[in-house]
């Protein structure tokens, strides 16, 4: 087996620009299968646009690099096969769409996704109902209208749910833990870990904060600024950058020291 | 003087007027020539059903006959004497008796064939009945009138959906229904057919605890032309009402939406609000709203209108996309979604089901 076919999601020397302002300046990151990885970085560092460019947001120009999907190129993709192909974003500000319900939402999702059989009858009755259960979500969910009123809680779980009956191969949670309670967020991370652990899927967390890794548990910590992924490490990497904060890694360095 | 004097006797409306600005009378009439009342205008089939088959209630009734009803004040004397002119072999009343119950929605199923076909629905709801009702006209006529007058029972609560299903040809729609004390009418519009629809919709609410809302869900695509005008009157006090009205809009189409909110001195604690959304499909599609406030009482609860028109919002598009769904069915989907909102509103959920699957069938038609 070649290292690409090993690895769930590979970027190589990833370049993004939007309207003639690069953003992303050689991104390289490998997620072997059944891992779960991290991307901390500040506001504006270019995280969330390598989510929606994995995802294949059409706003972004790919100037340089490659993105592969167990060895398969994402890039020629619309975000709809990219989708089918075994990619999922929870988003950070998940779309309000009123007039759409929930439940009809979740059954086209899981058709389009997983094809129309998985979207019928009692199997997908039971395993929505599990995954509600599991993340503590009313059955009144269902009939309101997705994402509309809902609370920036709700939002979060509603993407978790949909994260559980897509199984994804690669899922990207771009900030799923802003806005969530201690509660919250252990609810969040049993999902994730379900959905990866033990599995040959893959995971990719971009967060501010190291209180979600403390219940995923990630195998690799990456740390993006200004665009480029600066710093890489275990766990403890996140708890290093809270207690000292991005400056003092930006001094570090520039010491060079390397973060391997 | 009979209807066909008055008709005759009257000026013909000049595009100024505020209804006759998008639509004028000789494109709406059914020959353009509007110093004429054609005499080959046909009665349409009528039937009374029930939305899931089941038998008739008692204490409903359609009689091939007309009950006098009050008209509305400022009523358009043109359109009102016309239809009255070529329904006077056409009328029918839908009696409701007083008290009436039934959580299964009536559906009045009218069948316009021919060249030109017209009829005149009279309303006689009892007091505090309880019930939902379709009017659901279909057909290939190529011209068809439908006049609705009538009155909701005190303390009644209704909800009338018009559903056009038409398969092209024109449509006159003319309506005047009184509100009176404690009465909640929800008035809805689910449009799809017709090449082209003028329709002049008129509501008074004229006792205290008046309650009305007024939606629609409206689809248009090719070359159609769908003109709506609804104006709302609030003559007493406690009064409450929301216009919230839906267009999508593709191909080179056109919907009009002109509504008019007139609160009347004395209507104090009127509550009001009339909002005119449009989706965009196309860029040739075209969709102007324009509600106007005539507000002569000042201590009201709220009076306000707004009207917002774009296209399919791109970030909407994306998350449907990265959920594996088709530009197409993201974008079906989002349409849908849009009307929806508006349909929903409309009825229980027996007649929001059978809504729903009415408006799917239009479009997954119209944008085939």
């Amino acid at each position: 087996m070649s290292k690409d076919e090993e690895a769930i999601l590979e970027v190589k020397g990833l370049k993004v620009g939007i309207e003639s302002t690069s953003i992303l300046k050689g991104i390289d990151l490998r997620i072997p299968q059944g891992e779960i990885h991290a991307i901390m970085g500040r506001n504006g560092s270019g995280k969330t646009t390598t989510a929606n460019v994995i995802m294949g947001h059409p706003a972004y120009e790919i100037e340089e690099g490659e993105i592969l999907l167990n060895g398969e190129s994402l890039l020629e993709m619309e975000p709809w096969e990219r989708s089918r192909a075994g990619v999922f974003l929870s988003f950070q500000y998940p779309q309000s769409i009123p007039g759409l319900q929930v439940g009809n939402f979740l059954r086209k999702s899981v058709s389009s996704v997983r094809g129309e059989d998985a979207a019928r009858g009692s199997g997908f009755r039971e395993s929505l109902s599990e995954a509600m259960e599991e993340l503590d979500i009313p059955k009144s969910f269902l009939s309101r209208y997705v994402n509309d009123g809902f609370s920036g809680g709700e939002k979060k779980r509603f993407e978790i749910l949909q994260l559980m009956l897509l199984q994804p191969k690669l899922a990207v949670l771009d900030e799923t833990d802003s806005g969530l309670d201690i509660d919250g967020i252990r609810t969040v991370a049993k999902g994730i870990n379900s959905v990866v652990r033990g599995t040959e899927n893959g995971a990719l967390i971009i967060t501010h904060y190291s209180r979600i890794l403390e219940h995923v548990n990630p195998d690799r910590v990456h740390i993006m600024i200004g665009g480029k992924i600066v710093a890489s490490g275990g766990p403890s990497l996140a708890n290093l950058l809270e207690d000292n904060g991005y400056d003092w890694l930006e001094d570090q360095i520039a010491e060079g020291v390397v973060f391997e | 003087m009979d209807p066909t004097s008055v008709y005759l006797s009257s000026e013909m409306p000049d595009r100024a007027d505020h209804l006759w600005r998008y639509t004028s009378w000789k494109k709406t009439h059914p020959t353009g020539d509007v110093r004429e009342i054609p005499d080959d205008i046909s009665s349409p089939k009528v039937v009374l059903r029930t939305i899931d088959g089941s038998p008739i209630p008692e204490g409903i009734t359609l009689l091939h006959q007309k009950t006098d009803s009050e008209g509305l004040p400022d009523e358009e004397t043109i359109t009102k004497s016309f239809l009255e002119a070529v329904t006077k072999n056409s009328k029918f009343t839908l009696s409701v008796s007083p008290r009436f119950r039934s959580s299964i929605p009536i559906i009045v199923d009218i069948q316009a064939e021919g060249d030109y076909c017209a009829a005149h629905l009279c309303l006689e709801v009892g007091k505090l009945s309880e019930f939902e009702m379709v009017t659901l006209i279909r057909g290939d006529c190529d011209w068809f009138g439908l006049m609705r007058t009538g009155s909701t029972g005190e303390g009644s609560i209704c909800n009338d959906v018009l559903v056009n299903k038409m398969t092209g040809g024109s449509l006159l729609r003319v309506e005047s229904v009184s509100i009176p004390r404690n009465s909640q009418f929800k008035s809805g519009t689910v449009s799809s057919g017709s090449k082209l629809t003028k329709a002049d919709l008129r509501y008074r609410m004229f006792g205290p605890g008046g309650s009305l809302n007024v939606l629609g869900s409206i689809l248009s695509a090719g070359k159609m032309s769908l003109d709506h005008h609804i104006e709302i009157y609030h003559d007493s006090p406690e009064t409450f009402s929301r216009l919230d009205w839906n267009s999508a809009c593709g191909g080179s189409s056109k919907t009009v939406g002109t509504g008019m909110l007139r609160v009347s001195r004395g209507s104090n604690g009127a509550d009001a609000a009339q909002l005119f959304s449009n989706l965009l499909l196309s860029g040739e599609a075209q969709a102007d709203s324009i509600p106007e406030l005539e507000v002569s009482e000042h201590d009201v609860v709220g009076c306000g209108h707004g009207t917002a028109s774009g296209p399919v919002d791109e970030n909407q598009m994306f998350y449907l996309e990265s959920r594996g769904m088709s530009p197409r069915e993201s974008r079906s989907t989002l349409i849908a979604a849009f009307l929806n909102s508006t349909l929903s509103e409309m009825g229980g959920d027996l007649m929001h089901g059978w809504l729903v699957s009415e408006l799917d069938d239009d479009l997954n038609e119209l944008w085939d």
